[in-house]
């Protein structure tokens, strides 16, 4: 063999021991599912071990059905865990991402806000379960916010200037106030009474339980009788009628959600909300749970939100869902009241003389 | 001959309750009128502040009428008898009130009832203030308690059929208050009323001489009992 055919033979077993050490280190790297692909296959790798509780720490524990349903899951666990050494589990944690990486607005904001000395994102997003806002009803919502603001506390000190504080609190998001947003929508979504009983507490109906209502059919058929995925206000009423046992609930819900936290004073007046045909009460949409524990949005017919509301016998927002045949009926009243001074006094004015002649008499 | 004498018609534990009654309904409706129509009307600076003005004198309105009820009842124990239509009231003198009213007035002829501090109101004034002070007040008062403590009395909001329920009951008992205030004002301005309501004392004309029972003028007419003439045809009745 010729020194230069051995130089090329030895160039290309070393071409081939690399390609091959390549293949190796990807089918390796595949078998942990760090590459990018199909995700979903690649996170079961991760899942197969951290969604079961009883094999890995509890801390470590992601809920496989909740986690494929976030967005996070869609860039799948190598995007924020890339560094996972090969011989996990090693007793070692493993790297997590910044969140600044690919939420850097939204942390140059956080960082701005009131909650930036008193936790991180961690604190509130659970990164393997975050979602959405309009994917969860407001009291999940608020359920986060009360981890660190004890919620008697809270009704206490909102207590000290907005009346009816607990119901406020109860019936709003405390993103609702406390963020500054241009739109908002109101979320609706169905409760159901405690144990059925007439004056049970009003508890968000869970899926098995419409699903059982629904007969077979999906839960949104209960609402939205035709299924064109549209409710209309005849709609609404009619659920409001036939349903006894399920009423709906309103929330107002911040359509965009900033991260500042800050007291916003706007909110102090009370007029923002309690006005007939408050603008921001005008888009409305029904969150019915399904059956991965998210909701299915079906927007709701503008504007008709306050007068559905109106009909369910627990809620009533003063200013807001006055009704206008009521109105009527109290005019009729106030102007029956008037018949006295208005027709009495007309009379007595054209016969003032009468009573004049009967005093001079006596 | 006649003189004017003067009598004690309303103690003075009654006048400033009534005018505390009278300011806080006021306010109450004012308030009231803004909490339910916020777009078009702004009396108070804020909606804040209509509430907060409202819920003052609905607490103040609701302890001054616990008051009334327990003077009259308790300390004057004249409360039946006040304000309870007895069967002469109903039978005759409702009508004979209202025609006075609708009729005599007019004519110029005089009114056919004299308060006294044991009989103040007419058999009209009566059956309007049996309405208002047993039934509209203390409902109107109630549903405002219930309003102002929706979380902690839901189970009772429920059994009134809701808070929807409630607020209706609420606004139209408001109106028909409203409807009467304006009718008890203006029949106030009828007669002697508003002085005694001030200072307590009523000037009446006292008859020295005991005049011959006068003719019966109007068809129809038949003496009622609180009425001067009725004790006229009681003494009548007496002497035949």
């Amino acid at each position: 063999m010729k020194p230069a055919d051995l130089q090329k033979m030895s160039l290309l077993a070393k071409l081939a021991l690399c390609a091959w050490a390549l293949a190796g280190l990807i089918a390796q790297a595949n078998a942990w599912g760090f590459s990018y692909g199909d995700q979903t296959a690649n996170n079961q790798v991760c899942l197969s071990c951290h969604g079961k509780t009883g094999e890995v720490p509890k801390g470590t524990y992601i809920d496989p059905q909740r986690f494929t349903q976030t967005a996070h899951a869609n860039l799948g666990c190598e995007a924020c865990h890339a560094t996972v050494p090969a011989n996990h589990p090693d007793g070692n944690k493993v790297p997590k991402a910044d969140c600044r990486e690919c939420h850097s607005g939204i942390s140059e904001e956080y960082a701005r806000g009131l909650h930036a000395s008193k936790t991180s994102c961690n604190g509130c997003h659970n990164p393997h379960l975050v979602q959405n806002p309009k994917d969860v009803s407001g009291q999940e919502i608020n359920m986060i916010c009360s981890n660190c603001h004890n919620s008697l506390e809270m009704t206490a000190k909102h207590g000290e200037w907005l009346p009816q504080s607990e119901l406020h609190l109860r019936m709003l998001p405390c993103i609702t106030c406390h963020t500054g947003a241009r739109d908002y929508y109101i979320s609706m979504y169905i409760v159901k009474s405690k144990g059925d009983s007439r004056f049970g507490k009003r508890e968000v109906a869970e899926y098995d339980e419409l699903k059982t209502m629904a007969g077979g059919r999906p839960i949104v058929s209960l609402i939205d009788t035709n299924r064109d995925n549209y409710v209309s206000l005849e709609e609404l009423r009619v659920f409001n009628r036939t349903q006894t046992s399920l009423h709906l609930y309103g929330m107002m819900t911040p359509a965009t959600v900033s991260h500042k936290f800050e007291i916003l004073d706007s909110r102090r007046n009370c007029s923002f909300c309690h006005t007939s045909g408050s603008g921001p009460m005008q888009t409305s949409f029904i969150a019915v749970p399904e059956a991965d524990g998210t909701f299915l949005r079906v927007p709701v017919e503008k504007g008709a939100v306050l007068d559905a509301l109106y009909a369910a016998p627990d809620f009533y927002m003063m200013g807001s869902t006055k009704n206008a045949k009521l109105n009527q009926i109290g005019l009729a009243i106030i102007c029956c009241g008037l018949i006295m001074p208005v027709g009495h006094g007309f009379v007595r004015f054209l016969t003032r003389k009468n009573r004049k002649q009967k005093e001079h008499q006596s | 001959m006649s003189e004017k004498t003067r009598i004690y018609l309303q103690p003075w534990p009654i006048r400033i309750w009534h005018w505390i009654n009278a300011s806080g309904i006021i306010i109450l409706i004012l308030s009231g009128a803004q909490i339910r129509f916020p777009e078009t009307l702004s009396i108070f600076s804020s909606y804040k502040s209509a509430i907060e003005v409202h819920n003052t004198a609905g607490i103040i309105v609701a302890i001054s009428f616990s008051f009334w009820f327990f003077y009259y009842k308790m300390v004057k124990n004249t409360l039946d008898k006040l304000y309870i239509p007895d069967e002469e009231d109903i039978k005759h003198g409702l009508v004979r009130q209202l025609l006075y009213y609708c009729f005599w007035y007019f004519l110029g002829r005089p009114s056919p009832y004299h308060a006294t501090p044991d009989h103040k109101f007419n058999p009209m004034q009566k059956s309007a203030y049996l309405a208002v002070m047993f039934v509209l007040m203390p409902l109107v008062g109630l549903t405002g308690i219930l309003l102002l403590n929706v979380t902690p009395l839901r189970v009772l909001v429920l059994m009134w059929g809701g808070i929807k329920v409630i607020v209706a009951l609420h606004f139209l008992l408001a109106c028909s208050l409203l409807a009467f205030l304006c009718t008890h004002v203006y029949l106030a301005t009828l007669g002697d009323y508003i002085k005694p309501m001030l200072i307590g004392w009523e000037d009446v004309e006292e008859h020295e001489e005991v005049e011959p029972a006068p003719e019966v003028v109007i068809p129809g007419y038949r003496p009622v009992r609180h009425y001067p003439e009725y004790e006229r045809a009681l003494l009548e009745q007496r002497h035949s």
